[in-house]
């Protein structure tokens, strides 16, 4: 388990999809409403916060080196006051906050949240996608978000694995059969494609993440081969 | 008995079916705007004129070739004499009309009274006869009978003709026809100027040895030319008095070109947005393949600029005008039309099947949304229809109203979270890969009949050359996604190949792949 505890705050349609999506990944969720109706008319328990809150309670109770906060507010601007309080007080929480448009989500970012979800674009992109290039977008669906036996995963060179060191061009990955390796994220964060400059002249080290497609139970073959674990790390990374 | 055999006649012609066939075929490539032949037909009738021009311009100071000639004054008679009578064919049914009257008059029990039916065919026919565009293509005949030489300028009147074929006229007529009453008024007031200025002026002048206007046409010239404000100078008053009739008749010209200008300019002004969503109109029936947004929000502004950006053409309607605006603002053809109404769809003169790539119902309502896809559906089972989904109640519905494809934000928003938590790098990683601002690209490449004879298996391809995963093959005939195939996987007629790589290399990939073909 990656994170203890999930702190949702709003609780609207978003926080519905998200506390079913991600309920049996936390050991606890909470959630924050700003209204006191939501508290009343609601059957789990909620939290009412207030925009001002210095979360001492949260301080104390939470521990939020392995917590991840949700800001899925409906206005935007509170939204933003929200991620900007959090970001002030918590400098190491990993905040996700969902943006209307790509307007709010620069702002978003600017107020230090780790990641932003911008509704419209990725609304969009999905529909453009379903339209121009059904079969792929049928494909990634399924991998990421469909119980498919295809999955996405990241693999941590560990220092046993004996690819350390290596030229990441140099492997032979033919044989290791029916993976294929997406990307390579090394130490700066960034993730690089497989095929680019810099990953053909990359050198394997420990801690190195490799990204792979595959049947879940070839990728266990994978790990048990390369000597390297499954792995899940929140940091900032890009591509 | 001639009354029977007519009658006869009549009910044969009206229940024959290669007869109406006919007469459907002549009137589709004559006056059916929709036809795409007619634009053909148009095309040649128009070169004809301007040959008949060309000739009567050459033979002012040159010798005609004697073929030329015959051609521009029989032939090219011939031709729209024939075009005439087809027109005048095709205008009315003259077997409808006996027929009608003779159901009429049996239903009475009375005896059938040909005389008033081929009365009123000869009303109808009349009617159209002295339309003036009807009268034009007449006149435009007449220079079949060259020799009589006042007939020949009659050519002019096939110019006259250009007008049926150009539509830019045919707009500017029905633009000026809104203002009818404006510029009859305008046309007494002037009328009146000119007459009571001319005869002013000729009694002013008429009798002065030392004027040029000597007889009351030369004053009616003048007045015409001075209230026009053209003012040649061959004729001007050289007495007191007629200078200032001429004073008089200079601001009133003023007064007349001004009150003309703003009649033009108001009524174009007025019609504008009609003229304008004519001309979307005509556009838009001409595309070949293209999106269908209904509704112009936040979602759909996004998509339309993705889908553009991907090279595709890109209808919005939507019932709002500020919508309507901004979509305009964008830069895509917008209708301020009702995506919930039948007629909009009929307004729009598009073949479903045909044209449409797929319909977008995006309005972040889904009463909107089911309303817009009941609507389509109630006239057209097949087209795709995608649809946004705000409130996940509503998803049967949708489903219901006929929508192939829902797209519901929230349920998005979880899964995107829930892979977020689990596995970040990867997640990013696809996204990016569907993302249109990424350099590494997701792309499907379609195979041919062509490269499926030079490249039997997946180890021919030699994508790795050219640095490009391939994820895996989309089989075809199985629908099935094969995830990274073997090498000896067979490659067939109308699979897709799923690959991931840099846009640049994945193109010079296809390339790759289409020209061994040539070269092969």
């Amino acid at each position: 388990m990656a994170k203890s505890t999930a702190l949702i705050f709003g609780y609207n349609k978003y926080s519905h999809e998200i506390i079913a999506n991600v309920k049996d990944k936390y050991e606890s969720i909470r959630i924050f409403s700003l209204l006191e109706e939501d508290i009343q008319n609601s059957s789990i328990d909620i939290e009412l916060f207030d925009l001002s809150d210095e979360w001492t309670e949260i301080h104390k109770n939470v521990d939020l080196g392995s917590s991840m906060a949700f800001c899925v507010l409906e206005s935007t601007a509170e939204n933003i006051f929200l991620t900007i309080s959090l970001r002030a007080n918590f400098k190491d929480l990993t905040i996700i906050a969902i943006a209307s448009n790509e307007e709010s989500a620069n702002k978003l970012k600017m107020a230090g949240a780790t990641k932003v979800i911008p509704l419209v674009e990725t609304t969009s992109d999905i529909i453009t996608n379903m339209l121009e290039k059904p079969i792929s977008n049928k494909v990634l669906h399924s991998i990421l978000y469909e119980e498919s036996a295809l999955k996405i995963a990241q693999i941590k060179i560990s220092k046993e694995s004996h690819f350390n060191d290596e030229q990441l061009t140099s492997i032979d990955w033919t044989r290791y059969n029916g993976i294929i390796v997406l990307s390579v994220m090394h130490e700066d964060k960034k993730s690089e494609f497989i095929y680019s400059s810099k990953a053909k002249r990359h050198i394997i080290k420990e801690g190195d993440i490799l990204v792979i497609v595959g049947y879940e139970e070839d990728i266990k073959e994978f790990e048990n081969k390369i000597g390297s674990k499954r792995y899940v790390n929140w940091s900032n990374w890009s591509w | 008995m001639l009354k029977r055999w007519i009658l006869d006649f009549a009910y044969y012609l009206d229940t024959s079916k290669s007869y109406q066939k006919r007469k459907r075929f002549f009137y589709n490539i004559l006056e059916n705007e929709k036809n795409k032949y007619k634009k053909y037909i148009d095309l040649f009738m128009v070169f004809l004129i301007f040959i008949s021009v060309a000739v009567l311009i050459r033979e002012v100071k040159h010798h005609i070739n004697d073929y030329l000639l015959f051609f521009s004054n029989y032939v090219i008679s011939f031709i729209f004499f024939v075009e005439y009578i087809l027109r005048l064919w095709v205008s009315s049914s003259v077997s409808k009309i006996i027929v009608n009257r003779a159901e009429h008059d049996s239903f009475l029990h009375r005896d059938v009274n040909l005389y008033k039916a081929f009365k009123e065919v000869l009303h109808v026919k009349l009617l159209y006869m002295l339309k003036p565009k009807v009268i034009i293509d007449f006149f435009a005949i007449l220079p079949f009978f060259h020799e009589l030489r006042l007939l020949r300028i009659f050519i002019l009147f096939r110019v006259f003709k250009l007008f049926r074929y150009a539509k830019s006229f045919q707009t500017l007529s029905s633009v000026l026809a809104t203002k009818k009453f404006e510029f009859l008024t305008l046309g007494i007031f002037a009328s009146v100027v000119i007459f009571v200025s001319s005869v002013l002026i000729y009694v002013m002048e008429g009798n002065n040895p030392n004027s040029p206007i000597n007889t009351f046409y030369e004053a009616i010239y003048w007045a015409i030319v001075t209230i026009s404000t053209v003012g040649y100078g061959d004729i001007i008053p050289v007495s007191h008095e007629g200078r200032f009739v001429a004073m008089l008749v200079i601001m009133a010209g003023i007064a007349v070109l001004a009150f003309t200008t703003s009649l033009f300019v108001s009524a174009f002004t007025e019609k504008l947005d009609e003229i304008k969503e004519v001309k979307t109109i005509e556009d838009v029936s001409k595309l070949k393949k293209f999106y269908l947004i209904c509704g112009y929000e936040q979602v759909a502004r996004e998509v339309a600029r993705k889908l553009s950006n991907n090279g595709n053409r890109v209808i919005v309607i939507d019932e709002n005008t500020e919508r309507i605006a901004l979509a305009k603002k964008d830069g895509y053809s917008a209708l301020n039309y009702n995506p919930g109404r039948v007629d909009s769809y009929e307004k729009l003169n598009i073949d479903m099947e045909k044209q449409v790539k797929a319909i977008l119902c995006l309005r972040e309502d889904d009463i909107e949304n089911v309303y817009t896809a009941l609507t389509i559906r109630s006239f057209n089972k097949n087209v795709f229809i995608l649809s946004l989904l705000i409130n996940n109640s509503n998803r049967k519905k949708l489903n219901f109203a006929g929508i192939n494809s829902i797209v519901y934000p929230q349920e998005l928003v979880g899964l995107i979270t829930k892979e977020l938590v689990g596995k970040p790098v990867a997640f990013e990683v696809i996204h990016e890969l569907r993302s249109e601002t990424a350099d590494v690209k997701i792309d499907e490449l379609g195979i041919t009949q062509r490269i499926a004879e030079n490249f039997a298996t997946v180890s021919e391809l030699g994508n790795k050359d050219f640095r490009v995963v391939l994820l895996g093959i989309y089989k075809h005939k199985t629908d099935h996604f094969l995830f990274n195939p073997l090498d000896s996987t067979l490659l067939e007629v109308g699979d897709y190949l799923l690959v991931i790589g840099y846009e640049v290399f994945i193109l010079e990939f296809e390339k790759y792949l289409h020209t061994k073909v040539n070269n092969g």
